[in-house]
């Protein structure tokens, strides 16, 4: 680990004047940057840690959404999101170990955008609106591939909305070692429609199942997908599976994740 | 082995230092780190003065205290490091029988040591283990013409032979089909370790060793790319077992078969688990498979992943 300065504001607006400093980084829960530090793969000379900011964090359920603060941490949202999105829920509590949980935050894990993390299968298939200290971006524009986002620099993640569907699921096959996602597929159904979204498998990053979603859409059955499938072209190949197995996870644990749902 | 001049996995040493008071140092070739000589060697030590385990403490590990021997592998501590430190105590009890034959005006011949009392059989003369060990250095009423004042023994045990212990293992697993996904449900380990002298720590051992197998055969694996780059070089990709990889043991020692050429009748326990459990589980997927109607597939290579299963069963 290379040495840095660290401050620790109180608001947005003091995080966002620190982050304008030469080469400032963000510091959500760390459970991503510092390991990173300690392999010195980044070298921030500021970290501006928004773990004292108390208007991101937290949730506030409001009729058919779901708002979670950006510095809200995966063990609160596992504890309080429950009644009102159950799904949600469920994948924060399978995020890592206790230790993970109670550091890592929504935020940080929606900018770093790890195309095996769970959040943003979950935002994607909620078209969640991500909010920042300057604007409002829809989850289908926010994703733009492994490790990118529509963040700007110095942009902050201060909350995410996700309509409440009307039912849900997250199926997550582990990586062995790991236990992120090797795939991961969240299935949600809403009144206007289906959606699917999948992490861990492309080397795009987390991206939708349109076919899956057309043919859910107009039957909300595992037996609906009888006959889909994906190619492997364009799937991560690594120790752990190769692309064509990928693929053919997608299909299984989407199945699952209806049936799990419905 | 042969070319270093051993028999058989080579000797080891103990040497056993009573003090005066009657407790005990016992300074032992074997190293321990963490399979409990520290708790099973003064048990074997204790049994045969009959003298509380409490008054006995190993050293190990410390070159400067210990006689020469030769470590800790093959499953060999107790049974050969423990085998001279029995040497030692015979030796111990041969001298410590002299000392109480003098004080109790008997032949040595006709005095037997029971529960840390030695007593001129027969009669109830008898003296106690702790005046025996004080008079070994405080000899004033002592056979000095006859034997060494002090009471310190040390032995080299090597083994005319291998132990064999002997055992059988199965193992229940479900195969997740779609997934190639394999959960072990239930694992039973039998073990003939010969006389086991502490049968907690031999469950510990096998149950280590079980996981150790579990992980070798399901989970571990150091893979390395076409340039040579190591590509599981953390526990991202690197997969150690965990808790909920492994079942909950059933394991038995029931059958047990004294070791025949070793004072104590033991064989090797440390490596069982770790080399039974490989091959259990992977017969185990093979045998799944076949059940399932994957009859092609008859070789499997470990680590056996959800991917290399799901490969095998595309055939
Ligand atoms: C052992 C282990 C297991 C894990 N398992 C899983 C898993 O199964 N599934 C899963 O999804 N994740 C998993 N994670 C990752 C975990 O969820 C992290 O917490 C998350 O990816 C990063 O969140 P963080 O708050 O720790 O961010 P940090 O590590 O602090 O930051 C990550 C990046 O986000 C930026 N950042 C942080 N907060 C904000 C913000 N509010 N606005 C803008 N940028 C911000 C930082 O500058 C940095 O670039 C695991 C992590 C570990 C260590």
């Amino acid at each position: 680990m290379y040495s840095f300065e660290i401050e620790s504001p109180t608001s947005v607006a003091d995080a966002v004047a620190a982050l304008g400093k030469e080469e400032a980084q963000a510091l959500g829960g760390g459970q991503t940057l510092i390991p990173s530090l300690k392999a010195r793969l980044a070298a921030p000379s500021v970290l501006v840690s928004l773990k004292n900011i108390d208007e991101i964090k937290g949730v506030s359920i409001n009729g058919d959404t779901v708002t979670i603060g950006g510095g809200t941490t995966h063990a609160t949202v596992a504890a309080e999101v429950g009644s009102a999105y159950p799904a949600l829920a469920d994948l924060a509590v399978n995020i890592g170990d206790p230790a993970v949980r109670n550091r890592g935050t929504i935020g940080g894990s929606l900018a770093n955008n790890d195309p095996s993390a769970c959040y943003p299968a979950a935002a994607l298939a909620s078209g969640a609106t991500i909010v920042t200290n300057t604007r409002e971006i829809a989850a289908d524009d926010y994703f733009e591939g492994m490790f990118t986002t529509a963040l700007e620099e110095g942009e902050i993640v201060t909350a995410v909305k996700f309509p409440v569907p009307e039912a849900a699921a997250y199926i997550k096959f582990e990586q062995p070692a790991s236990r992120f996602a090797l795939v991961g597929v969240f299935v949600a159904k809403y009144a206007d429609g289906v959606r699917v979204a999948v992490t861990g498998a492309s080397e795009d990053g987390v991206f939708r199942w349109s076919e899956a979603e057309s043919a859910l859409s107009s039957n909300f059955g595992a037996d609906a997908l009888d006959g889909l499938s994906l190619s492997g072209d364009g799937m991560i190949s690594d120790l752990h599976g190769s692309g064509d197995y990928r693929a053919h996870l997608i299909a299984v644990l989407t199945k699952r994740a209806v049936k799990a749902a419905a | 082995m042969g070319q270093l001049g051993a028999r058989a996995g080579l000797y080891d040493a103990a040497t056993v230092r009573v003090n005066a008071t009657g407790s005990i140092s016992v300074m032992v070739g074997a190293h321990s780190h963490g399979q409990g000589h520290e708790t099973a060697f003064p048990q074997v030590v204790a049994e045969m003065l009959g003298i509380d385990e409490s008054m006995i403490d190993i050293v190990h590990g410390d070159t400067s205290k210990i006689p020469f021997g030769m470590g800790t592998y093959g499953s060999r501590s107790l049974a050969v490091c423990g085998s001279a430190m029995v040497r030692a105590t015979e030796k111990i009890i041969n001298k410590a029988k002299k000392i109480a034959g003098h004080l109790l005006e008997a032949s040595d011949a006709d005095i037997e040591l029971k529960d840390g009392q030695f007593t001129v059989a027969g009669t109830d003369k008898s003296v106690a283990w702790g005046d025996v060990t004080l008079a070994a250095y405080v000899p004033h009423n002592y056979p000095l013409e006859d034997i060494e004042p002090g009471l310190e023994e040390t032995a080299f045990y090597d083994p005319a032979n291998f132990t064999y212990p002997s055992g059988a293992y199965a193992c229940e697993l479900e195969l997740d089909p779609e997934t190639g996904r394999v959960t072990i449900e239930r694992f039973a380990a039998a073990d003939d370790f010969g006389n086991v002298v502490n049968p907690m720590i031999v469950e510990g051992q096998v149950h280590g060793g079980l996981a150790q197998g579990i992980g070798q055969a399901l989970l571990e694996s150091c893979v390395y790319d076409e340039n040579g780059q190591l590509l599981s070089a953390s526990y991202m990709d690197y997969a150690m077992p965990r808790a909920e990889d492994v079942p909950f043991y059933q394991v038995d020692h029931s059958c047990a078969t004294p070791c025949t050429h070793n004072p104590l009748g033991v064989k090797g326990c440390g490596e069982a688990g770790a080399i039974g459990s490989p091959p259990a589980v992977v017969n185990a997927v093979i045998d799944a498979l076949h059940s399932g109607g994957y009859t092609q597939v008859d070789h499997i290579d470990m680590p056996v992943s959800p991917h290399r299963v799901w490969k095998a069963m595309q055939g």
